[in-house]
This record gives C-alpha cells, structure tokens and sequence, in this order.
C-alpha cells in the first residue's frame, strides 16, 4: 500500500535531480512518496491532437492510481495536474486527494523551515506565469522566504500561458516572455532567475550562459537551503559547448546512442 | 475515508459525454460579448485577429466548436490559446471560455480544421532522457 505518489509527470524525465529532491523533501516533512511518471503515467496531454488516444492514456494512469491506494497524488506538471481535476477525476472520479508539490510544502512549511540550516546568497525573482491553478504563486515565494539569505524580489510581470512550453509554439511568444523577464530581473537588480516548471527551466537555463544570471529551479534553491547535494546536468549539457561530450560516450552508449543523437541532442544544441 | 472511496465522484461517463454536455453548456450560456477575446493575452501573437471584432471572433469559435470552420481570427486564436485563463474572470456568463477554446481545438483537430500537434517523439524523447538521467532501480520504481 502506497501512501502517496509524487507523480512528476513526462516531460521531468529530464530531470531526475529535482524528482529524488522532491521526493527526499515530502519525506523530511512526512510523506512518504513513490515517484511515478513517465509514458506509463501520462495524463494524455502529448496525445491530446487525438482526444480519444488521450483518454485512454488518462484513464490507464487514473486506474492506476486509484487502484494503488495512495490517498494523495503529489504532482509536479501543471498540465498533469489541470488534467487530473478537468478531465481525469471528472470522468474516472479520484479515490486520492491532490496538491502540488509547492502547495504539499508550504503545507508543511512549520516541518521544512528548520531543516533549512543553510545561507544561500540570492536576489532572486521568480518566472511566474499567470494562468495557473496549481497554487505555485502563492507558494513558491514563501518557500524561498524561509531559505536563510534569499531575497525574493516583487515584480509584477507574470508571462502568458501557465508555463513556458505553451509559448513555445507560438511565434515571438516566448522571445517576448524572456525579454519581459530579463527586463524585470534588471529592474528588481536579481542576479538569480528561478524558474518554477520543468518547461520553463528547459526554455530558461540557456539566459545562464547568454546573459551571466543565475538559473535555478526552485528545488534546486531549497534544496541548497537544506544543503542537499545535487547536480543540474540538464542545464549543463545544454550550456555546454559539446553536450555530447558532457554527457559521456559511456551514458550515450547505455541509454542507446541512436536514440539520444535522435530525440537528445537536438533538443540541446537548439538556439538559446 | 475508507479503501476505495472517491474523494471526487465522475460527472461524465467519458471524455465524448463531457464534451458533449461542456459544448451544449456553453452554447446556451455565451452571449458572444467577447470580453474573453478582450482579455486574453495571447491575441497580440494572433495575426488574423488584428483588427478583428471580438464578437464575431467568439463566433467564430463557437462555430469551431460545432464542427466547422469558423474564420481565420477564431482558427489563429483557438491555436494560440496557451490557458492563460484571464479569460474566465472576464466572462459574465461563466462559461469557462478557456475550456472552450480547448474543446473547439479538439474538434478542430479532429476534423482537420487545425493541424494536429506533432508529437510523435514525445514519448520517446522523454524515455531517453530517462535512461540518461534515471538510475537502473530508479528506472524500474519510477517509470
């Protein structure tokens, strides 16, 4: 019997980093979570042009968690956890309560604030965007509020969609959200830009290397808060001048090269 | 509460009941007033909604909706919603117009009134990135 599942979605599997944080947080304030997600747990988005592929997709991964007896469902991707209230629980109804991983912390905040020991110099302003339902505006900055050195600045630009993926298919949408940001940054004096979603971290972490800010998600923050080792490889490789040197010929080999010279390093050698 | 029981019990029996019951919805609640189209801030990237009545561009949409083609500012906007959701304050009538235009781009692509997302590698790319990332346990816990 599962108690709970952070379920992280699809496209996280980029970032495996913030799913064991995340997970190691829920547990240092008392949930116990199992990470799911992938293909095998997908709320139908990616197939969301063939609404009847999507269903199905949704309805799989809603059985499952239904039937897992988990009675929270921790999510991480808005468009999982829109999903999940819109059409998922609408038509498969939730034997689970649900929450963001951000809402799921703040809940707890009176856990996490004193296992956040660690200094972490940072003028920092978040890409918020507006259109979310997950609660993330509200908190997000709080968390980073209780990081000993963060400064949490105020700006009021919030970028369009409820995260970056969205804009990018969109001409000039996601050019325009950047440079709004950057202008915020510049206003606010940030040096840090924290993103709060895996796609916007994807479409942001190149600013690090084009525009000499910081970019940070805001697990990473906490979790250097907390003094959690980890590793940003997502935003290393993409920064890197060889990705496919930066990941290693032995990972390539082992994840299948075909594969990752495919569907891999396109993604990481794109414009910034 | 107990093994088993919903925290949310269904509405709809399927995604196609939930479309068919959100659709007669909000086509009896929409006025075409087009606060919606006024608030949304995805227009600006919308070329064929320059200019374009707010009215006739909601009709547009809710012609999608049914089936057909609406005209180039309600397919350039049906396309570009991004579910910034300013839209839904905006309304008077409470029709969720976010959920509309979702729903009118369902239809859309379905009948070939819009192109279908290419996401032919989506899986795939995120199934790669898993091996690359996730350790070989992590891989069977995870996935």
């Amino acid at each position: 019997m599962t108690d709970a599942l952070f379920w992280y979605g699809c496209n996280m599997t980029r970032h495996a980093e913030i799913i064991r944080l995340g997970t190691h947080m829920l547990a240092a304030v008392g949930v116990a979570a199992a990470p799911t997600g992938g293909p095998s747990a997908c709320c139908g988005s990616p197939k969301e042009s063939s609404p009847r592929i999507a269903e199905g997709m949704a309805n799989r991964t809603m059985q499952r968690f239904n039937q897992s007896g988990a009675s929270q469902v921790i999510t991480w991707c808005p468009t999982c956890h829109m999903n999940l209230d819109d059409f998922m629980g609408a038509t498969q109804g939730k034997q689970a309560e649900s929450a963001h991983l951000a809402q799921a912390l703040w809940q707890r905040r009176e856990a996490l604030a004193p296992l956040l020991t660690q200094t972490v110099a940072g003028r920092v302003l978040i890409d918020m965007h507006i259109g979310n339902r997950t609660g993330v505006n509200e908190a997000v900055p709080g968390l980073l509020r209780l990081i000993p050195g963060v400064t949490v600045l105020e700006h009021p630009y919030r970028a369009p969609s409820y995260m970056c993926f969205g804009l990018a298919s969109i001409p000039g949408a996601l050019a325009d959200a950047k440079a709004n940001m950057l202008a915020a940054m510049a206003a606010t004096g940030a040096d840090t830009l924290v993103t709060i979603f895996h796609s916007c971290h994807r479409e942001l972490v190149g600013l690090e290397r084009t525009h000499g800010i910081r970019v940070v998600n805001w697990v990473h923050l906490l979790a250097e808060g907390m003094g959690l080792a980890y590793q940003d490889e997502y935003k290393a490789w993409r920064n890197s001048d060889d990705p496919e040197a930066a990941i290693g010929a032995e990972r390539i080999a082992a994840a299948g090269e075909e594969a990752v010279r495919k569907l891999v390093l396109p993604e990481l050698t794109r414009p910034r | 509460m107990g093994p088993g029981e919903r925290v949310v019990a269904p509405r709809h029996a399927d995604w196609a009941a939930l479309r068919e019951a959100e659709s007669a919805r909000m086509l009896a609640a929409c006025t075409a007033c087009g606060a919606c189209f006024a608030a949304c801030p995805m227009i600006a990237y919308v070329p064929a909604a320059q200019g374009a009545s707010a009215s006739a561009t909601v009709r547009g949409v809710l012609a999608i909706l049914q089936g057909g083609e609406g005209d180039a500012a309600a397919r350039g906007w049906v396309a570009a919603c991004t579910r910034s959701a300013l839209c839904i304050p905006a309304c008077p009538e409470a029709v969720d117009p976010m959920l509309l235009l979702r729903l009118a781009k369902f239809t859309a692509q379905e009948n070939g009134t819009l192109p279908q997302r290419d996401a032919r590698d989506a899986m795939s790319r995120a199934k790669a990135f898993a091996r690359l990332g996730f350790s070989e346990t992590e891989q069977k816990e995870w996935l």
